[in-house]
């Protein structure tokens, strides 16, 4: 019975937030900035580094009067039903960050602040355009770019050198070889991995789709259509079994890079590569120290040689709930977040600033250069439907496919027709 | 409840008053109000916590309701629209099957286990059984998900203590073995999962009952000279089949809404495989944010609840003393 208590506790949870929002629909007092008032802003973890927020914030109080920033830390591990409750409540954040994947859905449902008159003001000359793109919605613009970021190959750069590897690889051909040469030197110890690749690491799989000259969906009109059986998304799905195959990893195969975090494995220093995010390394080295000067990356490497394979772009946006309090606050925040000092420090951070075009800041770390590198390759974001979200907080088909074919429970044909089938699915429901 | 509600006020008993003697009618009037007073406290928090929000369920499930609406504050009618959309796809009824499934075969299994170790603890000795009742409180007492943590490092493919184990015995073709590359394998572990979580509250029920049994019927059906068997049939069983019964309707409903393990192992993968409904209600509501149709779904999976325990509540609305057998 405690149970079905629960589900009704929460049903009605529900239906007494939406009475309250009836309530209070349009009486709510726009502020002008002054008196004593609290920003809410909620931030990602691992998006904007604490100096860089600690000096934002207290500029901004410094410049308005009596204004508190209240700054919150926000997991990504269930951050969208996370939101969907903080929304819907009388006093959401005022301030809050979205996954380029989420932020068309919350555009779509209309319940973010539209911004399409603060473009100009919000430095909106300087945007990337992919994320002002997931940011939009029916010509309107909800969410603004906050920075972007994609994925590289880390690498051990003291085990490379003992493998005779002497540059890095620019082609698959030579990141194969490159496997093969690392086994060959460092094969005797059994925990030894040239490559950590799990299973369900789908980012990476789209990086491979693309490079065939392939996507996982095809926009007609306002529909999507799901093309994960086309003969491009079986050649990089043919790819992944073949660098899983190659290396040898002892990575799950029924699970995806953050179970068990693949930083982890990397920093207990048996493993040569991975496919991660720049600031992965740095929870590498919370494990183990030295692991950092000893790591490099570069671009995940293209089928034709020399170039690098275009890229899943990954990112944020920033955007104000439609039922803040504070809504001329909140966007003099994004005002000064969106500003060239502080998308400099993003930049200096290793991210790609979402609003400034100015890159030069990622040279001087050379796994940050393998991102910006990696950039120029091309990157393209999740099909912009709002149904996108619910795949990921949901059921995501490409898991399944890529699951299915490495263990050998499905082939590549059965495996892509019911990937096909169950995104066409979702992107219906 | 019914039945104290019924003894606890006998309306047949007062004889209907006369229609003359108005004095005499406000008197019982007054005396036939006290037992509803006083359940009105416990009335009201019912209906609080457990009629309006069924009330509002089963109003949401007749309404579009999406984060926009959430958030405006919008009602939107949209009579039986998410009903057909349920019903209507096919998967639904795979789901609703697939759950009917899963539950029986764990509260067989739970209630079967119970039932046995039960039994075995009567026959130990003292010092045994104390560890065993230990044991099974300790099982019972783990949280739900640092069991599901655990059970999910057993059944690990490559790292798992289960695969290993299982090559050493011998059985090399479990190297790299994936327990969680199909539907059904993935719900037998869940079950496996649910079935040790469940067993000592089932156990210790039906112990109780055990206990209950007179010692000197026992003693009477060894001087009779019965098997085993015997003895567990003419003694044992009478004694505990009422607790038998009421333990498998709770673990009826207990496991015909159990999220938390199946979500928490696959997310009812691979494929949807292991998706039951409570799974397909959350990934309606709070992953699709179609919170009309994760509502209805939850009114459909009511149904399906009242039509599984139907037999059970029918004894229990026809027996006035609560005597369940």
């Amino acid at each position: 019975m405690k149970r079905l208590t629960k589900l009704m506790a929460g049903a009605a949870a529900i239906a007494l937030a939406t009475a309250g929002c009836a309530g209070s629909g349009g009486g709510s007092s726009k502020d002008s900035g002054g008196g004593d008032k609290t920003l809410t802003v909620w931030l990602m973890s691992g998006s904007a580094p604490e100096t860089l927020t600690g000096a934002l914030n207290k500029e901004f109080e410094a410049a308005h009067d009596g204004v508190t920033v209240k700054y919150e830390v926000q997991e990504w591990d269930g951050i969208q039903d996370k939101l969907t409750t903080a929304l819907a409540s009388q006093d959401p954040p005022d301030v809050i960050e979205l996954g380029n994947t989420q932020a068309p859905s919350f555009a779509a449902d209309e319940v973010l602040t539209d911004l399409s008159g603060d473009v100009d003001s919000l430095n909106g000359g300087q945007w990337l355009s992919s994320l002002k793109d997931s940011g939009e919605w029916d010509g309107k613009q909800y969410a603004t770019p906050f920075y972007a970021a994609n994925r590289v190959v880390l690498y051990r750069t003291d085990m490379f050198q003992q493998a005779g590897i002497a540059s890095v690889p620019t082609s698959r051909a030579e990141w194969l070889d490159a496997i093969t040469k690392l086994k060959a030197k460092f094969g005797s110890d059994p925990q030894f991995q040239p490559l950590y690749l799990p299973g369900q690491n789908w980012y990476t799989l789209l990086s491979f789709i693309y490079d065939e000259g392939g996507d996982i969906a095809k926009k007609s009109g306002t529909d999507f259509k799901a093309t994960v059986n086309s003969p491009e998304a079986k050649a990089g799905l043919e790819f992944y079994k073949q660098l899983v195959d190659a290396s040898g990893t002892t990575a799950p195969k029924d699970n995806d890079e953050q179970n068990p975090v693949q930083a982890g494995i990397y920093g207990q220093g048996k493993v040569a590569m991975m496919i991660a995010l720049p600031w992965e390394l740095g929870t590498a080295a919370k494990d183990n120290p030295d692991i950092e000067k000893n790591s490099s990356a570069f671009a995940i490497p293209s089928k034709t040689a020399g170039k690098a394979a275009p890229v899943f772009q990954g990112g944020s946006n920033l955007a104000i709930p439609v039922n803040s309090k504070n809504p001329d606050l909140a966007k003099d925040y994004l005002k000064l977040m969106l500003s060239d000092k502080y998308q400099k420090q993003l930049a200096e951070a290793g991210m790609v600033p979402g609003a400034s075009s100015d890159l030069s800041a990622l040279d001087a770390k050379p796994v940050s250069k393998a991102m910006a590198d990696a950039s120029k390759g091309g990157g393209k974001a999740a099909p912009a439907t709002p149904k996108w979200a619910t795949v990921e907080a949901g059921q995501n088909p490409l898991k399944d496919m890529l699951t299915a074919y490495l263990t050998g429970a499905k082939d590549l044909d059965t495996a892509t027709n019911d990937a096909n089938t169950a995104l066409d699915a979702a992107f219906k429901g | 409840m019914t039945a104290t509600v019924n003894t606890a006020v006998p309306a047949g008993t007062t004889p209907p008053a006369p229609p003359r003697a108005r004095r005499r009618r406000t008197i019982n009037l007054g005396e036939k109000a006290v037992p509803y007073l006083l359940l009105t406290p416990a009335v009201v928090v019912m209906l609080v916590l457990l009629g309006w929000p069924a009330v509002q369920v089963i109003g949401i499930s007749f309404r579009k309701l999406d984060l926009g609406e959430l958030v405006r504050g919008e009602l939107v009618w949209v009579g039986f629209d998410n009903y057909a959309s349920v019903l209507s796809n096919p998967e639904f009824w795979t789901i609703t099957l697939r759950t009917v499934l899963f539950t029986a075969a764990i509260v067989a299994g739970t209630v079967l286990l119970g039932l046995l170790i039960a039994l075995l603890m009567r026959h130990l000795s003292a010092t045994v059984r104390v560890i065993l009742q230990v044991t099974l409180v300790l099982a019972w007492a783990t949280p739900i998900l640092a069991a599901t943590t655990v059970y999910q490092w057993i059944f690990d493919q490559q790292y798992g203590i289960l695969n290993k184990t299982l090559v050493k015995l011998g059985f090399d073709s479990f190297q790299g073995y994936s327990w969680f590359s199909s539907g059904a394998s993935t719900l037998t572990v869940i079950g496996i999962l649910v079935v040790w979580q469940a067993v000592p509250f089932v156990c210790f029920t039906i112990y109780a009952g055990l206990l209950q049994a007179p010692q000197e019927l026992y003693e009477a059906a060894a001087m009779d000279g019965v098997t085993p068997w015997q003895a567990f049939t003419t003694v044992s069983w009478p004694a505990v089949r009422p607790l038998v019964t009421l333990a498998a309707f709770l673990s009826v409903i207990w496991d015909f809404k159990v999220f938390a393990q199946v979500w928490a192992i696959r997310q009812g993968g691979p494929d949807g495989e292991s998706t039951t409904l409570p799974l397909l209600m959350y990934l309606r509501g709070v992953a699709g944010r179609h919170f009309g149709v994760a509502s209805a779904v939850a009114v459909l999976m009511i149904l399906v609840l009242v039509v599984l325990t139907a037999r059970y509540l029918q004894l229990l609305l026809r027996t006035r003393e609560g005597d369940i057998s």
